[in-house]
């Protein structure tokens, strides 16, 4: 299908029209700015690029896919990312706080996240400085619809952007998911037309609540002057102070101490090293005891819940759950205070709290 | 002209078209990115049955240069593709291909060359082929990928002699771009030509030759001197194949380019993609009225001399030659020092300043392309400017941060006793304690907070190997998953020393580390008494390219442990084929489609190629018995400590490639064990022992109850990959069968 060419609504100076997605590896971000770049490519006849923010891509870690459109006849001569989109995808509500995130966002920019939660508690989290805001509860269609997340996001960017032709989207999906999934086809799209229909949207104009934020490079303390040697790291098992929660999708292990037999086996199915063991006393004995889980660093995953032979550890739902009260501090740290550097947000956590 | 489409693809996907629409005989290949998803692609392709080029996945880059090689003088046409240091591992190759007069085509998309590792873009390994005497195209785009790929080919038969086509990595191999490339394959073909003739191939026996006779001086001087007059005779090649490109496509390229360089009187030469960034600052700045401009060459061999001189406008007084890689020591990077040599042949005045800039992937903005356009405006005017400099660099904070998290974990901290030992009449050792209660006492060598995926095994596997041994313990790990996700720079998930180094050279490294210890404790250098358990963990991708490395290793037999986490493929660059992965996988390199099933090969049984080496501990293990793990590993330590090598396999989860749910890989690792697939065992001093058996325990199942568990290998169970299944099975069965004559036998 070739749309009839829809001139861009606006463009930068150097001609573009430019959507970035953030998201978290695992949620098909990648997979939309494929979609959204084969959309302008093909349907739409925009020159048209579309490339993503590249590392280790393991589940859960940050991702960036960046798309840019212009004019038929412009040359795209920019391969750097995306500083000042005019559309931007938020494919998790815990990448609030995550440097960068809404860097170059402002009232000029529709903004789409993946959240329960209203525009309003979104700007607030977002610490937004403005922009139109759509929310959209992308969990809740993906359960319901039985399809990805990545469908319902394209359905409200399509919105948000007031000019994508939905048609068109729909033809792509049924040409590329429908030809390799053809049994998921039917779930895929009605998780689009929803993502298109049920967002909740509010414009916030450009006021002092939150301040801009400029896009920057990265940047770190250590440079040429000061970094050790080749490249040696001097501060051991420094990753402790990553805080890793965004990679939970919906369920938590939760620990009942009661039930606890100290047998360990959790411990041999953890990743993540969260149950805290400590020297103690069981049943009279000395023995290993089971704190329970620091959530800082668990993904997760369950596995500790399926190898439990005491049901002490279940599966829960996070929402549901306080976990931070039954939260343990990793009992090796030897400092009082640790700054995170994680998915969702800057928390603190020091020993007073926790 | 011939007829084409508009297509939106990557680099990448552009190169394999372009290599199935010449329809190559061979692609030999090893994985590497950034430049994997094209031997990916071609696979794709091949499964749906739109293309017929023979994939041939290598147990290395070396290999694969060589399987190239050995095609070529099949009379084949032949493709590879590569990057970083896959290319410096085949570099040896490269001139054995020109040397002896081979063409053929291979695509670099260009990575920095490790170490430190990082898998960015740079210029760092192209450079490096500079002086092998291939032709090297630098492709700026995607479009431009496609494009040198198919004039590639017949410059290179034109000439006798291979050529690279290099790009960009990420920016290019991976950016996806609006691309025209030719309806019909049949188009394709009749430019580069129905086949290839070789001069000279091996399969005639009416003519036989020789091919690599063994050659001193003084016809080594005349052997180079025909190479010289095929590169010189290529500067004549190149423009006429661009020249009949053109005419069938309307696409027309030059050896060089420019922008702005009319009537430039400072100019900035940059090569790849940022040659088009640099054009958006040539139009800011003509805007200020500054007299810039920007030019490039799309050839780096032959080095377009005369052209690009003759792109420099007579008012030309400044250039800043920006290079993505730096030639140490020689104050410019390789471009910025040939520049300069092209302008010596001319006795110019023009002022040349050098910067080195975006390396490891830094992104290149117009400012920066901007800033060096103004600095090349200084040097043009006789101004104070640096003549060499590293673009973008910076000191650090004052205050950086140093912070330790963890006190260290010292001998007595790790030495609980968790496990004794001791050692038999027969010589052999026997392990008590090594319970999972007993296993927590052991300090944490890991620190949580590392990237692996939920679920992951291999943080499972290395922290149930290092309960087991008591002591310092010094880690080596090679290039893979488990690598990249503990040790984000400026982090790291290890509490104890670690070393990194790359997959052919792991073993010999850790042996070199043990070999020093021993000699510098034996001089006293070190207290008697303090000693190191040395492991080794590398992934199964690190046991195909490495595996003669470590089988060398073996054979010297130094104390160390090597632990393999299987999980049955090249899982950190998107699950490729390993030759660990099951028959009949599915995998980005062995895609499941009407023209093919899957994996081919069987999966590796690498305990018994190095219970050949007469190594004294081979054992296998699984997370599913973790005290079975744990004592195996404190046996494996005790001979470490004091025999010699020992060589652990792990059955290693991946739920993201295995595409199973994370929450129940356990009983897919039990699954595993108790049909045979990995077996539990050790061999001891050349004596076999099962340290399981499911049949006695009624625990056996058939392999197709494990390998529906995981997507993976799931469609095999269907009832048209029947024979495949069976195959597997009966593969398992023998190799189970010939395991248990073993564990009967003494002498087996």
């Amino acid at each position: 299908m070739q749309h009839e060419t829809i001139p861009l609504p606006k463009t930068n100076a150097y001609g573009f029209y430019e959507i970035r997605l953030e998201s978290i590896g695992g949620l098909g971000a990648n997979l939309s700015g494929k979609i959204l770049g084969e959309l302008g490519a093909l349907y739409l006849r925009y020159n048209t690029a579309n490339f993503a923010s590249y590392g280790s891509e393991k589940r859960g870690t940050p991702v960036k896919s960046y798309i840019r459109y212009a004019e038929p006849d412009k040359e795209i001569r920019i391969s750097s990312p995306v500083e000042k989109p005019h559309l931007i995808g938020i494919f998790h509500e815990r990448l609030a706080g995550k440097t960068g995130v809404l860097a170059g966002v402002d009232e000029e920019t529709a903004v789409v996240v993946n959240t329960a939660k209203s525009p309003d508690e979104i700007r607030r989290e977002f610490q937004m400085h403005g922009g139109v805001l759509t929310c959209i509860d992308g969990m809740k269609i993906t359960v319901e619809e039985k399809t990805r997340m990545n469908m319902i996001m394209l359905g409200a960017l399509c919105k948000a952007s007031g000019f994508l032709p939905f048609e068109c989207l729909e033809e792509i999906i049924r040409e590329t998911i429908g030809r390799k999934y053809p049994a998921m086809l039917d779930s895929n799209l009605r998780g689009l037309r929803r993502g298109f229909e049920e967002g909740t949207t509010k414009a916030f104009p450009n006021d002092e609540t939150y301040p801009y934020v400029p896009f920057t490079e990265e940047r770190r303390s250590l440079g040429w002057d000061n970094a050790p040697l080749g490249g040696v790291v001097v501060t051991a098992g420094s990753t402790v102070s990553n805080d890793v929660s965004a990679s939970r999708e919906g369920y938590v292990p939760l620990f009942h101490q009661e039930k606890c037999i100290q047998c360990g086996m959790c411990d041999t199915a953890c990743p993540d090293m969260v149950y805290q063991f400590v020297k103690g006393e069981w049943k009279g004995k000395p023995a290993m005891v089971n704190l329970g889980p620091d959530y800082h660093h668990c993904k997760g995953c369950l596995r500790c819940v399926e190898v439990c032979p005491t049901a002490a550890i279940t599966a829960g739902i996070e929402y549901e759950q306080d976990i931070w009260k039954q939260h343990v501090r990793n009992q090796d740290l030897i400092v009082e205070r640790l700054e995170f550097e994680d998915l969702g947000a800057n928390s603190i956590v020091n020993e007073e709290k926790y | 002209m011939n007829e084409q489409k508009r297509v939106f693809h990557s680099g990448n996907e552009l190169a394999a078209l372009a290599a199935k629409q010449i329809r190559y005989h061979v692609m030999g290949y090893y994985p590497i990115t950034p430049s994997t998803k094209i031997a990916e692609y071609l696979d794709e392709l091949k499964a749906a049955g739109f293309s017929d080029v023979r994939m041939i996945p290598a147990d290395g880059e070396h290999s694969a240069a060589g399987i190239c090689y050995g095609a070529c003088t099949a009379g084949g046409r032949v493709f590879n593709a590569t990057s970083a240091n896959g290319l410096l591992y085949a570099l040896e190759q490269l001139p054995v291909q020109s040397g002896t007069r081979f063409p053929m085509v291979m695509n670099v998309a260009c990575r920095t060359v490790s170490g430190p590792l990082s898998i960015k873009g740079d210029h760092s390994d192209i450079m490096y082929t500079l002086n092998t005497g291939w032709i090297i195209l630098f492709a700026k785009n995607p479009q431009e990928v496609y494009d040198m790929n198919l004039c590639g080919l017949k410059i290179a038969e034109a000439v006798a002699l291979p050529v690279i086509v290099a790009f960009d990595g990420f920016f290019t191999s991976h950016q996806e771009r609006v691309a025209m490339i030719f309806e019909n394959d049949e188009d394709v073909r009749s430019f580069v030509g129905e086949t290839y003739i070789a001069p000279y191939h091996v399969l005639d026996p009416e003519n036989p030759i020789t091919i690599g006779a063994y050659m001193n001086e003084p016809d080594i001087m005349n052997n180079k001197y025909q190479l010289y007059l095929a590169m010189e005779e290529a500067r004549h090649v190149i423009p006429q194949v661009f020249q009949e490109y053109a005419g069938i496509t309307g696409r027309q390229y030059s050896v060089v380019q420019g922008y702005g360089m009319e009537d430039a009187q400072a100019a900035l030469f940059i090569l790849g993609s940022s040659y088009e960034t640099a054009k958006e600052a040539v139009d800011q700045l003509r805007k200020e009225g500054l007299p810039v401009g920007v030019f490039t060459t799309n050839v780096l061999r032959p080095f377009p001399k005369m052209e690009l001189f003759q792109l420099l406008s007579p008012k030309l007084t400044g250039i800043l030659a920006a290079d993505r890689q730096d030639s140490y020591g020689a104050e410019g990077g390789n471009m910025s020092l040939e520049l300069k040599a092209m302008l010596q042949e001319h006795a110019s005045s023009i002022k040349v300043i050098s910067r080195i800039y975006g390396l490891s992937g830094k992104d290149f903005y117009v400012e920066e392309a901007v800033s060096m356009l103004r600095q090349a405006y200084a040097a043009s005017l006789k101004q104070e400017v640096e003549v060499f400099d590293y673009s973008g660099r910076y000191q650090g904070e004052e205050e950086a941060d140093r912070q330790q998290y963890f006190a260290p974990i010292t001998l007595s901290r790790s030495t609980p006793g968790i496990t004794s030992a001791e050692t038999l009449e027969d010589g052999s050792i026997k392990i008590k304690g090594g319970t999972v209660r007993d296993g927590l006492q052991m300090p944490r060598r890991l620190a949580p907070g590392h990237g692996a995926c939920p679920g992951c095994g291999i943080p499972i596997n290395v922290n149930l190997l290092l309960k087991g041994i008591e002591g310092n313990v010094v880690l080596l790990f090679h290039t893979g998953c488990g690598m990249v996700v503990t040790t984000p720079y400026p982090k790291t998930a290890f509490k104890v020393s670690y070393v990194h180094n790359l997959f052919q050279s792991g073993a010999p490294t850790l042996s070199g580390i043990v070999a020093a210890f021993e000699e510098r404790q034996r001089r006293g250098e070190l207290p008697e008494g303090d000693d190191f358990t040395f492991v080794m963990i590398s992934g199964d991708g690190g046991m195909d390219i490495g595996m003669g490395a470590a089988l060398g290793t073996a054979l010297r037999n130094p104390r160390m442990i090597l632990m393999e986490y299987d999980n049955g493929g090249y899982m950190n660059t998107g699950y490729q084929l390993s030759y660990s992965t099951p028959k009949g996988a599915k995998t980005s390199t062995s895609h499941v489609g009407p023209a093919q099933y899957g994996k081919t090969m069987y999966h590796k049984d690498t305990p018994q190629i190095f219970s050949a080496t007469g190594i004294p501990y081979i054992a296998t293990v699984g997370e599913n018995q973790p005290a079975d793990f744990i004592k195996k590993a404190a046996k494996a330590a005790r001979y470490a400590q004091s025999h010699g090598m020992a060589y652990i396999k792990a059955l290693s989860a991946c739920p993201l490639n295995w595409n199973d749910n994370p929450r129940y890989e356990r009983s897919v690792i039990d699954a595993g064990v108790n049909c045979c697939y990995h077996p539990l065992y050790e061999i001891e001093n050349g004596i076999t022992t099962l340290s399981y058996d499911p049949e006695e325990k009624g625990k056996k199942i058939p392999v197709a109850e494990f390998f529906k568990m995981m997507g993976r290998t799931k469609h095999l169970i269907k009832p048209n990959f029947e024979e495949i299944m069976e195959d597997v099975q009966r593969e398992v069965d023998r190799r189970w069968e010939r395991l248990k004559a073993r564990a009967e036998s003494p002498v087996l």
